[in-house]
């Protein structure tokens, strides 16, 4: 290859990338770094002619001291942590029900896959009215299955409200895990179980040691989209809880859009972000970390 | 043996209608009268039909409104999308240099970033810029979040293209950017196809960027006009919040009908690979 092709290569290569760079850039990474900054600063909106002051960690110092980002952690990754395992769990158990015989149909697969295509606010809405406490038909179900003796505010009681939002989201996520672990499955060559059986394994054997190995791929990329979607949670809090009742759905997203736009105190809202994004920066160096180690 | 099939059939049965009863309970919510709504035992099946809910929805132009400034949010959402993304995996898959890796390194820990985090410094940015109350905002912003994730998809697919068909246009003569769009693009349909369609639902469920940005009910897009129009403080009115809800689903579920094929093949095609 001569020097002026390489150097024409090298040319079109970097320009082809400007249009992702330029939104990219401006769009995330300049917002990111200005949170950064806003965070260390006396910066509200209602005053935006005023000068930034430097306020010595006084954002960070006033949402420690009051626990509301300790509180908001404990909240954001709790949620994160059950919706994903039940997420992925139900996924597994859904594909593997579905590889079997030759489900291969193209109206069930579509049916399962309706949750998925449900606007976020409209599953926040759907299941808001279905957990409604006096008409709501969850209640009535659970009634008179006798579970429960009598009818549960489920957003407004302390102790539901969080798993109520739950619900929710692992109905939402799970057909799109589904469809991703069946697509791992039927990657499987069927000549693996055939060899096992000869020679003697177990169902359970099989899943352990043929199945869970070749999902290995699918299961880290899909799971990495749901910690992501989960940690990052805003329109399902908002719309059933709005943080409430008594600040036990108050997540992280929930806490800096309050204060952010409430509020309106830009320098707190920016400090929850800038924790935020350091803890997250932390968790997907680990996270990758785990996966790498596995492979060996 | 037949106890696992029954197990089978069970747990399938419940997993069906876990995923399926909420959509259907919306769909006879919306039809029911508003009397019926509130009747305690619920009816399972409707016994007055009625599409009152559904005339009051449509009285006045709002809904029909936030749903085509939807459409155009989200598919000029999708073009640019798709049109930087394309540009960049084609660069990322053929054009591999230092400064590449960056990029993609780059993209690929947006995905990690709190969009609500960042939302704030962004309203300042779009102040500045004079895009409050725009669709161009919600535009900008979407691809921001969508092109990270798309480019990464369609590299995966440029790597699959054998490099020997563009070496071969190349020795006839065609520049390097015809190469790319008459060699390249053609042979990544199903991809882009993939790709746009998830772009397009993302930018569809949007509610984020819309509640922050739009101020002005004439330039609000579905959900957001959803949550401010139709939820009231206390109390909400199920019977139209149910009907409007049925009208946001629906697009979305034709969507999926016609292409789930394609939106499934492209989306595990990545994913599989690893």
């Amino acid at each position: 290859m001569s020097l002026k092709q390489k150097t024409g290569d090298t040319i079109f290569g970097t320009i082809l990338l400007l249009p992702s760079i330029l939104i990219v850039g401006g769009f995330i990474f300049l917002p990111v770094l200005q949170s950064v900054f806003y965070s260390f600063y006396n910066f509200k909106l209602t005053r935006r002619k005023d000068p930034l002051i430097w306020n010595n960690f006084e954002n960070y110092k006033n949402l420690i001291d009051t626990g509301k980002l300790q509180n908001a952690f404990g909240i954001t990754f709790k949620f994160m942590i059950v919706v994903v395992v039940v997420v992925l769990i139900l996924g597994i158990i859904m594909a593997l029900l579905m590889n079997q015989g030759k489900s291969q149909n193209r109206v069930k697969r579509s049916l399962a896959l309706l949750p998925w295509g449900t606007p976020t606010v409209i599953v926040a809405l759907l299941w808001s009215w279905m957990f409604q406490s006096e008409y709501g038909v969850v209640n009535f179900i659970l009634l008179n299955l006798h579970i429960i003796k009598e009818p549960i505010s489920f957003l407004v009681n302390p102790d539901t409200a969080i798993w109520s939002v739950a619900v929710a989201a692992t109905w939402r996520q799970l057909p799109f895990m589904f469809i991703m672990i069946l697509a791992g499955l039927q990657n499987i060559p069927k000549e693996m179980y055939e060899a096992a059986t000869i020679d003697g394994a177990s169902s359970i054997q099989n899943f352990l040691h043929i199945t869970l190995p070749f999902l290995r791929n699918v299961i880290r990329s899909s799971v990495l989209v749901a910690i992501i979607t989960n940690f990052k949670q805003f329109p399902l809090f908002w719309t059933m809880t709005g943080g409430g009742p008594m600040g036990t759905t108050e997540t992280l997203a929930i806490l800096t859009y309050k204060n952010a736009f409430v509020n309106l105190n830009f320098g707190v809202g920016a400090a929850v972000a800038t924790a935020w994004l350091v803890v997250l920066i932390i968790f997907s160096l680990a996270y990758n970390k785990i996966f790498k180690e596995v492979e060996y | 043996m037949k106890i696992k099939k029954y197990i089978i059939i069970i747990t399938t049965l419940i997993m069906g209608i876990f995923l399926l009863f909420p959509l259907y309970w919306l769909l006879i919510t919306s039809f029911k009268h508003n009397m019926d709504i509130y009747r305690f035992p619920p009816q399972f099946i409707p016994v007055n039909f009625t599409v009152d809910s559904f005339k009051s929805v449509f009285s006045d132009n709002s809904v029909l409104n936030y749903l085509f400034n939807n459409v155009i949010v989200s598919a000029g959402t999708t073009i640019v999308t798709l049109l930087a993304s394309a540009l960049a995996g084609y660069s990322l898959s053929r054009y591999k240099t230092k400064f590449g890796t960056i990029v993609q390194t780059s993209l690929l820990s947006t995905q990690m970033f709190p969009i609500v985090g960042l939302i704030l410094a962004l309203y300042v940015i779009f102040k500045n810029m004079g895009l409050i109350n725009t669709k161009l905002s919600l535009v900008l912003s979407l691809c921001a979040i969508t092109i990270p994730f798309s480019t990464i998809l369609i590299k995966g697919f440029f790597d699959d293209i054998p490099k020997s068909l563009e070496e071969a246009a190349r020795i006839d003569g065609a520049s390097r950017l015809r190469t790319f769009v008459s060699v390249i693009i053609p042979l990544s349909k199903p991809g882009m196809l993939a790709i746009g369609l998830y772009t397009f639902m993302q930018a569809w469920d949007d509610f984020l960027f819309a509640i922050t940005f739009i101020l002005k009910d004439g330039n609000r897009t579905l959900s957001a006009g959803i949550a401010m129009k139709f939820l009231g403080e206390v109390s909400y009115d199920w019977a139209m919040v149910t009907a409007v809800s049925v009208t946001g689903v629906l697009p979305m579920f034709v969507l999926i009908f016609i292409f789930q094929k394609y939106m499934v093949a492209g989306l595990t095609a990545g994913a599989v690979k690893g």
